[in-house]
């Protein structure tokens, strides 16, 4: 038991180094959850950085070899890579356009304790408990041209109904649509949980001082959710940028052509549908090192926020 | 009458069947599908002529044959018989993952190899070994509405022109939709099938890609003058979409896969049964037939493959040929069922799977690199069709794109 609290720290350490005894009790009894993320994610990673950098298919009998960094070299060659890359980004800077101020919008409704609120907040969060395939499957029927309940809908506007899943466009914006229907109550949830925890303080005081409510959500509330804007930015980026269930669904696999072809769908056509395994895992080791900063960004946020 | 020598058939297999020295299980790597169905239909009575057990795993279409190829790639021996499409039989036959089956073929009377057509006698060959039994032969035809071409006084096409006005003539009627292709995600079906039709190759001999060959510019440019009388989804429609909406839909014709017929009866998903018609595909400057469909082997690293090849006779034998068939399969074109009766009530397109020999018989390129070559066409065509490029220019494009996919496949 430690008997001088009041002694400097280093006085408190010397006798009998029982801190530190305990920091390596301690450290030996999460072993056994470093041994498993070592086993699940380390070594996975490893692997998949060691068969990035051999010719390994699985359609052929070719004697696998080392063949250095001729697998990246190859992605930075095809123009689909490059092509895949500007789609993912597309979707993820136009996907956040739509989503975050709709999701911050519904937020700073619910915010406000109105009648009803409770079963709206119920209700708006349920696209993001459905399976994406479900969506995915309901969404294309809704799209089809022939017979979905959109183009039957917008056949009664004189805008025109658009062929949503033959061209490029109309394919990109459809599969932007079906992420956010699904991706706005997340951005909605975190950003009302942001609006909870602020307080309310400031606000009232500058309502007291005669700003209205648009002044008062631009230079009080928004400043004040900032850091939380920012952490549903990064998820929602990463969210974006492996984004893949969806597209396989709604797009079938990128389509039309490689209109909606992701990074994640390019990977994916690469090793299961072409069969170069290692193509495939250097495709996904680029996507690691794209999602990295991201990371590296929202570790460096959340540290400022402490 | 046909029941009662089926039955005898049956017991006749199964006294052959039950000589000892078999091996008491056998696996079975199936994947979803109404010939999948109609196999596992038969194991009780395997099961209970040779006494081997049979365990089924099912994996769906979409990661089946990758699964496999690992499989076997390890050496697990997990399985005695697998199912496959027969676009991975080139993959399969390059990866050495199936064992060939001409020895087992050659020895057996039951499954009767003599009773098919030459071309389907090849369909699961590569490189001169047979890799797979033909488990269901689908070649494309031409299905038609009777209704609405009774109504219009129409016959079915013999040739493109004559498919073409046809579909005009539906539309000016205002009588629906001509006809429907899908020129989605499976597009490839369909224009592999117009190139080679209007006299069209994807690569010759040596490997060099031919897409951009005249035969093949016209070919394209008729499947985009075609969309022109489809209904406006056919533009995103994949293969299965297809088959729905000319199920479902005021549509005159389609050409598709015979292996969907089993669709068109169920009025589940048919409002149009009773009205449906089948032909041969419309001729173009060669006569072709595209054929496709499912094949099922002995993977080579297989435990039992006796077992595996005494349960693939049992059930894709000429004793159980009719039994299979009315257990939900897509047809497989023996020539000794095309006129049976029975059969015929109920599809009635069985004597298209008698290719005739003049017809010459095209199915998926067996090449290791067709997922690849398939996917860059699949990508070429979408701005082809929605008229944001000039067809010449793109098939030009797509011929360079394919150059170094076909070099890998020579270089392998």
């Amino acid at each position: 038991m430690p008997t001088d609290r009041s002694a400097p720290p280093a006085a408190r350490k010397a006798p009998g180094g029982i801190e530190s005894a305990a920091r390596h009790v301690a450290e030996l009894f999460s072993a056994p959850s470093w041994l498993l993320i070592l086993a699940v994610f380390a070594l996975p990673i490893v692997g998949a950085v060691w068969l990035s950098l051999r010719n390994e298919t699985l359609g052929a009998f070719v004697a696998p070899r080392f063949v250095g960094f001729e697998n990246y070299e190859t992605a930075f060659a095809d123009p689909r890579f490059w092509e895949s890359l500007r789609t993912t980004f597309l979707i993820t800077v136009i996907g956040l356009a739509i989503q975050l101020p709709i999701g911050l919008g519904l937020a700073l409704l619910l915010d406000r304790a109105l009648r009803g609120t409770r079963i709206f907040r119920t209700i708006l969060i349920i696209p993001m408990l459905l399976t994406p395939v479900a969506v995915g499957l309901m969404w294309r029927f809704m799209f089809d041209t022939d017979l979905g309940v959109i183009n039957w809908l917008l056949g009664h506007l004189p805008l025109g109904a658009p062929n949503w899943l033959g061209a490029r466009w109309p394919a990109l914006f459809a599969v932007i649509i079906v992420d956010s229907w699904q991706s706005i109550p997340f951005v909605m949830l975190i950003a009302l949980a942001g609006l909870a925890s602020l307080p309310k303080g400031p606000r009232e005081a500058a309502m007291i001082d005669g700003a209205n409510a648009a002044r008062v959500f631009f230079h009080v509330t928004l400043p004040s959710l900032v850091p939380v804007l920012l952490v549903i930015v990064m998820i929602r980026v990463v969210d974006a940028i492996k984004l893949f269930d969806v597209i396989f669904i709604v797009t079938q696999r990128g389509g039309p052509g490689t209109a909606t072809q992701t990074l994640g769908m390019l990977i994916y056509n690469t090793g299961f549908i072409f069969f170069q395994t290692s193509r495939a895992a250097a495709l996904g080791i680029l996507l690691v090192l794209l999602v990295a900063p991201v990371y590296f960004l929202w570790r460096h946020v959340s540290r400022g926020e402490h | 009458m046909i029941r009662s020598a089926r039955l005898l058939g049956a017991a006749a297999l199964a006294a052959c069947l039950a000589a000892p020295g078999y091996a008491e299980e056998i696996n079975v790597y199936l994947i979803p599908s109404p010939s999948s169905t109609a196999i596992q239909s038969f194991i009780p009575a395997f099961e209970e002529a040779t006494g081997i057990t049979v365990n089924v795993t099912e994996t769906p279409y979409g990661e089946a044959h990758q699964k496999l190829l690992l499989s076997v790639r390890l050496g697990q021996g997990q399985y005695d018989v697998a199912q496959f499409d027969n676009t991975f039989l080139a993959p399969y036959g390059a990866a050495g993952t199936m064992q060939p089956l001409d020895g087992y073929l050659a020895a057996s009377d039951e499954y009767d190899i003599a009773d098919f057509e030459q071309g389907q006698r090849d369909y699961g060959k590569y490189e001169g070994m047979t890799l797979g039994l033909t488990l269901s032969t689908e070649p494309m035809i031409q299905w038609y509405r009777t209704d609405i071409y009774e109504e219009l006084g129409l016959a079915p096409a013999t040739t493109w022109d004559e498919y073409l006005a046809n579909a005009k003539a539906i539309e000016e009627a205002g009588r629906g939709d001509g006809h429907i292709m899908g020129w989605g995600p499976n597009a490839s079906w369909w224009w592999m099938t117009l190139v080679w039709s209007f006299g069209g190759h994807l690569y010759d001999a040596d490997l060099n890609p031919m897409v951009n060959s005249p035969e093949a510019v016209a070919a394209t440019a008729f499947f985009k003058d075609l969309l022109a009388y489809g209904p406006e989804g056919g533009i995103s429609a994949s293969g299965d979409d297809t088959t729905n909406k000319f199920l479902s839909q005021d549509i005159g014709a389609m050409i598709q896969y015979s292996g969907y017929w089993g669709v068109a009866l169920d009025p589940a998903n048919s409002a149009f049964v009773g009205k449906l018609g089948t032909a041969p595909m419309p001729m173009g400057a060669v006569d072709i037939t595209h054929l496709a469909g499912w094949n099922i082997g002995i993977p080579a690293d297989a435990q039992n493959p006796d077992a595996g090849w005494k349960f693939l006779e049992f059930v894709l034998g000429k004793s159980n040929a009719v039994d299979y068939l009315l257990a939900g399969a897509a047809a497989i074109g023996r020539m000794s069922i095309a006129s049976n009766e029975e059969l015929l009530a109920l599809h009635p397109y069985l004597p298209l799977l008698n290719i005739p020999a003049s017809s010459r018989i095209e199915r998926y390129p067996q090449i290791r690199v067709w997922p690849e070559v398939e996917k860059a066409i699949l990508d070429a065509l979408p701005p082809i069709l929605n008229g944001e490029v000039e067809i010449q220019s793109a098939l030009d494009a797509l011929n360079e794109t394919l150059k170094p996919i076909l070099e890998q496949e020579m270089a392998s």
